[in-house]
């Protein structure tokens, strides 16, 4: 509670960076230095801290003007993870664009501090929400709360069993579809998959699981003979795959992990075994380094979500709705396949 | 330990059979799921697999090695999997091609690790903190230190010879695992041979008793979370060179897994009894159930369940043995 209450007014247009400062050099300082012979040391230490960091906020709300400037607060699942991280840089790239404020909180993966951070966005009598949700029902809370308050909110990457004021994502059912249909090709129709999902009864581990087991349908001669979860995690993914090879050998033929981090960890066991140019490895995602490896030729395929596009709808859809200027409820933003002969493309 | 008979009367010290002890049951448990895995599919008892086997046990084991030395103490170290993230940063950002030899990035893993780890010490020995509330401040500190200095996102194109830590052999055997030997070793040694090794059982027993007997507790504490740390920032190291990459959002959960490996193989949660060739066993035995479960390609839900039982039921066959 005292951290995101501390972290909200000083944040600026600076992103999530913000909390360097906050947390940083300065607060910790002044806790340990003369404050420290009060006589309940711990209490008063403490108080020293929140004061600093209130105080830290405060300053930094002063210096700058941001007396007309509409605000958005923004509640991101998780700023631990790379492509969430993706989408918030492109979100503050764009309101900096549009000249409106963003107020960014982490919800840590956990929708119970998704809603709470949403109720403080209603206190605060923000201007408009993004809400890139935890979880379709649990972050349900938080979207029912904000409409409830009058304020516009736009899902943004993800989506609730609320009903939003607009939604921007892509189907991620899709992108699943898009890697299915590529190792379908480069095998002719015909071969055993392997396939690694993301941390189970998450919306996109369900979806991407739904849509490859659709788009398999179409390919008979497509076997998937084994599927089981590392939970988005590189070096699990890693294991996994050497646990495969160990079992299947070479009758593994392809291998498709729901995000690049499992992709980039499969490779690795593939290469190490040798088996590269045997089996056919495919991610979504593209990640920094999936591109590199896809340029390399190391990685087959990546499927591109498009965090910029994501990003940049869901802030102008987010102003529009503060003018009051008609939207889309649904804005989607199309999956793209990503191969040796377009990597280029997307590579900054 | 034969050497110190004041330390060992009501300290809990272990007698040499209550030291076996663990072991056995815990060598009969893996010899059985061994026969199991192996009846069931005839590629788990292969060189091949072995080596698989140990090579994904070994980051788990350097860790669990690490956090029986303050298990041992009484106390008990979260901060491990945090500590993983952060090494891992810290090493891997030193590690790009052509920048400084390999040496500097692995002992700034370490080192850091180690400078958490007396962080840790600080806060239990002279702020008489909780150690589950030091290393949980620990823990969610170095996550986030790990994610401010890798701006979220993994640090990658790290060079061949650091990389070789993760996927390198040495006549046939894994470097990681040769790792895992040489910890382990160290760690016997240390246990068995040194003071110190004593010391750390005798505070874990009673710690008014080692005092009264003019053992320096504090510096007893600080060793063994120094030394956690330290080999956590080895494990974020060996973790970085095998994925290639130092990812601010790695480790999360292992200080369970590490804690869970110490306390199979036979080390008290309270403190006073255990040892490294236990926690290897143990780490051995959660590895052996991951490497099975994925070989029988038993679906995840299914996996978790089991996972959760056998861990449960290899520490119930252990404790009702040792009992008797």
């Amino acid at each position: 509670m005292m951290r995101s209450n501390a972290r909200l007014p000083g944040h600026g247009g600076s992103g999530y960076r913000g909390d360097q400062d906050v947390e940083g050099p300065g607060a910790p300082r002044r806790v340990s230095g003369r404050q420290a012979r009060v006589p309940a040391p711990h209490c008063a230490a403490l108080t020293v801290l929140v004061l600093a960091l209130l105080g830290c906020g405060r300053t930094a709300e002063n210096t700058k003007n941001v007396a007309k400037q509409p605000v958005i607060g923004v509640s991101m699942m998780n700023l631990s993870n790379e492509f969430i991280v993706m989408l918030n840089r492109e979100m503050e790239a764009r309101a900096k664009q549009l000249g409106v404020r963003l107020i960014v909180n982490d919800a840590e993966r956990s929708a119970e501090k998704q809603i709470q951070q949403v109720e403080s966005f209603a206190a605060q009598r923000v201007d408009a929400i993004i809400l890139n949700p935890c979880e379709v029902e649990a972050s349900s809370p938080a979207v029912d709360r904000a409409l409830a308050d009058g304020i516009p909110i736009v899902n943004v990457n993800s989506e609730t069993r609320s009903a939003p004021s607009a939604f921007v994502g892509s189907h991620d059912e899709e992108a699943a579809r898009i890697a299915i249909e590529y190792i379908a090709k480069r095998l002719g129709g015909k071969g055993n998959l392997v396939m690694m999902h993301g941390f189970m009864g998450q919306a996109a581990q369900i979806k991407r699981d739904r849509g490859a087991r659709e788009a398999l349908r179409k390919y008979p001669g497509l076997i998937l003979i084994a599927d089981q979860t590392a939970e988005w995690d590189r070096a699990k993914a890693m294991t996994l795959m050497e646990n495969w090879i160990q079992s299947y050998g070479e009758k593994i033929n392809a291998v498709f992990a729901q995000n690049d981090e499992m992709a980039m960890g499969a490779l690795m066991a593939i290469e190490q075994a040798k088996l590269r140019d045997k089996i056919v490895t495919v991610g979504v995602d593209s990640i920094a380094d999936a591109l590199e490896a896809v340029k390399a030729g190391r990685l087959d395929a990546t499927v591109f979500q498009d965090a910029r596009g994501q990003a940049a709808a869901a802030v102008e859809t987010a102003v529009k709705l503060i003018h009051k200027q008609p939207v889309d409820r649904e804005v989607y933003i199309p999956f793209q396949l990503v191969t040796k002969e377009n990597v280029a493309r997307y590579l900054k | 330990m034969t050497e110190a008979p004041v330390l060992g009367m009501g300290l809990g010290m272990p007698s040499r059979l209550r030291r076996l002890g663990p072991r056995v049951g815990l060598a009969a448990a893996l010899v059985l799921l061994f026969a199991a895995l192996s009846l069931a599919r005839p590629n788990f008892l292969t060189v091949a697999n072995l080596i698989n086997l140990v090579r994904q046990i070994s980051i788990n084991g350097i860790l669990a090695v690490g956090v029986t030395f303050v298990l041992l103490t009484g106390g008990v170290d979260l901060s491990l999997g945090s500590l993983v993230a952060l090494t891992g940063v810290a090493a891997a950002s030193f590690a790009h091609p052509g920048q400084f030899p390999v040496i500097v990035p692995v002992a700034i893993g370490i080192l850091a690790g180690a400078a958490c780890g007396v962080l840790n010490g600080v806060v239990v020995t002279r702020g008489r903190v909780a150690p589950f509330i030091a290393t949980l401040g620990m823990m969610t500190a170095a996550r986030g230190l790990a994610l401010l200095i890798s701006e979220g996102k993994p640090v990658s194109n790290l060079r061949g010879s650091f990389t070789v830590i993760g996927s390198g052999q040495v006549w046939g055997v894994p470097v990681p695992v040769l790792v895992l030997c040489l910890v382990a070793l160290a760690a016997s040694v240390v246990l068995r041979k040194f003071r110190m090794g004593r010391y750390l059982y005798a505070v874990g027993g009673n710690q008014s008793a080692a005092r009264a007997s003019g053992v320096r507790v504090n510096r007893v504490k600080m060793f063994a979370y120094t030394l956690c740390g330290a080999l956590a920032g080895l494990a974020g190291v060996v973790l970085a060179a095998r994925i290639t990459t130092g990812q601010p959002n790695a480790g999360a959960g292992y200080e369970l897994d590490a804690i869970a490996a110490a306390v199979i193989g036979g080390t008290s949660l309270s403190g006073g009894t255990g040892g490294a060739g236990g926690t290897v066993l143990g780490a051995l035995l959660m590895g052996v159930i991951n490497n099975g479960l994925d070989l029988l390609n038993v679906p995840s839900y299914y996996q978790q369940i089991v996972k959760g039982v056998i861990i449960v039921g290899a520490v119930w066959m252990d404790r009702s043995r040792q009992n008797k």
